[in-house]
């Protein structure tokens, strides 16, 4: 959504197509609505993006995820590095606030998608009806700072990845 | 498999209903959403809330009216009142009114995660603090309640200490009266469990239609009359001891449902379909011989092997009669101050009168028995006459020794009713509602006679 990087894109496409072994298609960027827009803070609303996807693409991909370089928050939040409904279609995440590290210098380019990474999987991994997870460093672990989410892994626990297939197959059976 | 929480966000606002609840539906809890305080009260009589969150402005009744209502019934309900920037000098208000926390819009995602792992901790403290402080007085005593320095007692005291960390199941034999509900809370006292909560059944006092939902609580409408939710006293033992008194006179399909909860470690509310996990130590005590009852199948001999894994008998106050003196005396301490009468010893030719009775109600009938010399005493010393009622060898032949029987009972009736009357016959009778005559040959048949008399 917005100009987002290639490689970006490419890792986030990735990782999801190895995780949840199903295509990913890479869609065409388009501009983020406007009126997700909120002049007061300079950041866009995600909740708003994610109803605008529910609408834009209702049929077929069993889910979407819309990356972002623009800054995120929701009406309560400050800010997020991600958003998505349990159990909804789509999911959206923004890579604004990934960048950075100690000191606020920036981090090498693979840890920045690595972060990316943890986000892309941890969003999807709502959609998919998995809360979060305080099993160990589980990718659903929440994490609101980067610290924590340097310190998860960028992949599901055995407990959330049994659940993410069983409500896979649960979708695809429906379909 | 623990219940979720339940958390209800109040707030006229859709997009903070919809942002603040999808934010904890993560969490993997049920989030209610209602948009006015009046319908947060209507949902408050549904269903038990772990955390409410409030906004302060809203059309109709507003944050701080809520708040005040929801803290008055619901006490131990956690409140969390919202406001906008700018408006702090609401929420300092707001904290003066008993809410439990504020938070300003929009929020910072760290501290609300923090916050509400804190106040789900905090409620978790009030819920036990609320249930200990009702608890405390009747369990901080451990053995130091338990008055006794006879060999059978000592030896019950050692076993005591020595069963008490283990998580087995303790069955507790004993006749009436003999404290069995005193050793269960030392035990408990002297457990692991001893920070969680002492939860007695008294299973021959609760009606057997009722006692399901005492036992595992349960779910709003389940039964006419269960308009909320109820826990159960299972789940209220979570990390305690459930002590379960009188277990002899539980019905068989209590005893199949307890023995599933027993093997499952899980129960379920009634009319719930979630499971709950059940985490208690399990103490029974019982004044029947439960093996008799399995005989007659009237109880079941699964259920008595999960309960019965360490057996501790409670010796009978006959048979531990040198206690008697030490009982006697810490009752009359304890009666003296609690009536605020001066009566402070008691004569040893009365204390012999007391060693020697039978005590068919054990400590229950000797605390019985000193309360009433102490209530009515006149002098500060407690003499041989207070007593004479129990020792029939005073003043006639005893007649059987088996002070229970319905002749020793009628004889004492009888005697005491003369006493009151100062023999005067005709009262007396008119009393027992029979005739002088009759009265006459129960004297006659008993050999009853006047202190100080020659036999009538």
């Amino acid at each position: 959504m917005g100009r987002a990087e290639e490689d970006v894109l490419t890792v986030v496409g990735d990782s999801l197509q190895g995780l949840l072994r199903l295509p990913v298609d890479l869609l065409d960027p388009i501009p983020i609505p406007q009126h997700t827009f909120m002049e007061e803070r300079n950041q866009y609303n995600a909740m708003g993006i994610i109803k605008f996807m529910d609408q834009e693409y209702p049929a077929n991909p069993v889910k979407i995820l819309g990356v972002t370089r623009a800054d995120l928050c929701n009406p309560i939040l400050t800010y997020v590095f991600g958003e998505a409904y349990m159990g909804g279609k789509s999911a959206v995440m923004s890579y604004a606030r990934l960048h950075l590290g100690e000191a606020n210098k920036f981090v090498s380019r693979e840890q920045f998608l690595d972060r990316v990474v943890k986000v892309a999987i941890h969003e999807i991994g709502h959609t998919f009806n998995l809360p979060h997870c305080h099993q160990g460093r589980c990718v659903m672990r929440p994490s609101n700072t980067i610290p924590d989410l340097d310190s998860k892994l960028n992949y599901l626990c055995p407990y959330c990845e049994l659940f993410l297939f069983e409500a896979l197959s649960a979708l695809l059976r429906g379909r | 498999m623990n219940a979720k929480n339940r958390f209800m966000v109040v707030d006229d606002e859709l997009i903070v209903r919809e942002s603040l609840a999808a934010w904890l539906e993560k969490e993997n809890a049920v989030v209610d959403r209602a948009e006015s305080g009046e319908q947060a009260l209507d949902f408050m009589q549904q269903n038990l809330y772990d955390i409410l969150f409030v906004d302060i402005k809203m059309p109709g009744m507003g944050g701080m009216a809520l708040l005040e209502k929801v803290k008055k019934s619901f006490p131990t309900t956690v409140v969390v009142i919202i406001t906008a920037y700018g408006t702090v000098e609401h929420a300092v208000q707001a904290m003066k009114l008993g809410a439990d926390d504020f938070l300003v819009k929009p929020f910072d995602p760290e501290g609300l995660g923090l916050l509400v792992t804190k106040l789900l901790e905090h409620k978790r403290l009030l819920e036990e603090t609320h249930y200990l402080r009702s608890e405390i007085t009747k369990c901080w005593g451990g053995t130091d309640e338990i008055v006794g320095r006879s060999r059978p007692m000592l030896e019950l005291f050692d076993t005591i200490m020595e069963i008490a960390p283990s998580e087995s199941s303790v069955l507790i034999l004993g006749e009436t009266g003999t404290g069995k509900e005193l050793i269960a809370r030392a035990i408990h006292a002297h457990s692991k469990r001893m920070g969680g909560p002492f939860v007695p059944i008294n299973c021959g006092a609760i009606p057997e239609s009722l006692m399901e939902s005492e036992v595992f609580g349960h779910e709003r409408g389940s039964f006419t009359g269960a308009d909320r939710p109820k826990k159960g006293l299972i789940e209220v033992a979570k990390g305690g001891t459930l002590f379960l008194d009188e277990v002899g006179e539980i019905t068989p399909k209590m005893q199949v449902d307890l023995l599933r909860v027993l093997q499952d470690k899980a129960f379920y509310r009634v009319g719930g379909v979630d499971p709950i996990q059940a985490d208690f130590r399990l103490i029974s005590a019982t004044h029947r011989d439960l093996t008799q009852e399995i005989a007659a199948g009237t109880f079941r001999q699964d259920f008595f092997y999960r309960i019965n894994v360490i057996t501790l008998r409670v010796p009978a106050l006959r048979e531990r009669k040198e206690d008697i003196p030490i009982l006697a005396s810490y009752f009359l301490k304890k009666i003296a101050v609690e009536t605020n009468r001066p009566v402070d010893s008691i004569q040893e030719e009365a204390m012999r009168i007391l060693v020697e009775h039978d005590w068919p109600g054990n400590i229950r009938e000797l605390q019985n028995v000193v309360e009433r010399a102490v209530v009515t005493a006149k002098k500060t010393v407690i003499g041989p006459d207070a007593f004479a009622y129990l020792n029939p060898q005073a003043h006639g032949p005893s007649i059987d020794s088996d002070s229970r029987s319905l002749r020793h009972v009628e004889m004492n009736h009888i005697r005491r009713i003369l006493e009151e009357e100062e023999w005067n016959i005709s009262r007396a009778a008119k009393i027992l509602e029979v005739d002088r005559s009759t009265l006459h040959n129960k004297i006659r048949k008993y050999g009853l006679k006047r202190a100080g008399d020659t036999p009538l």
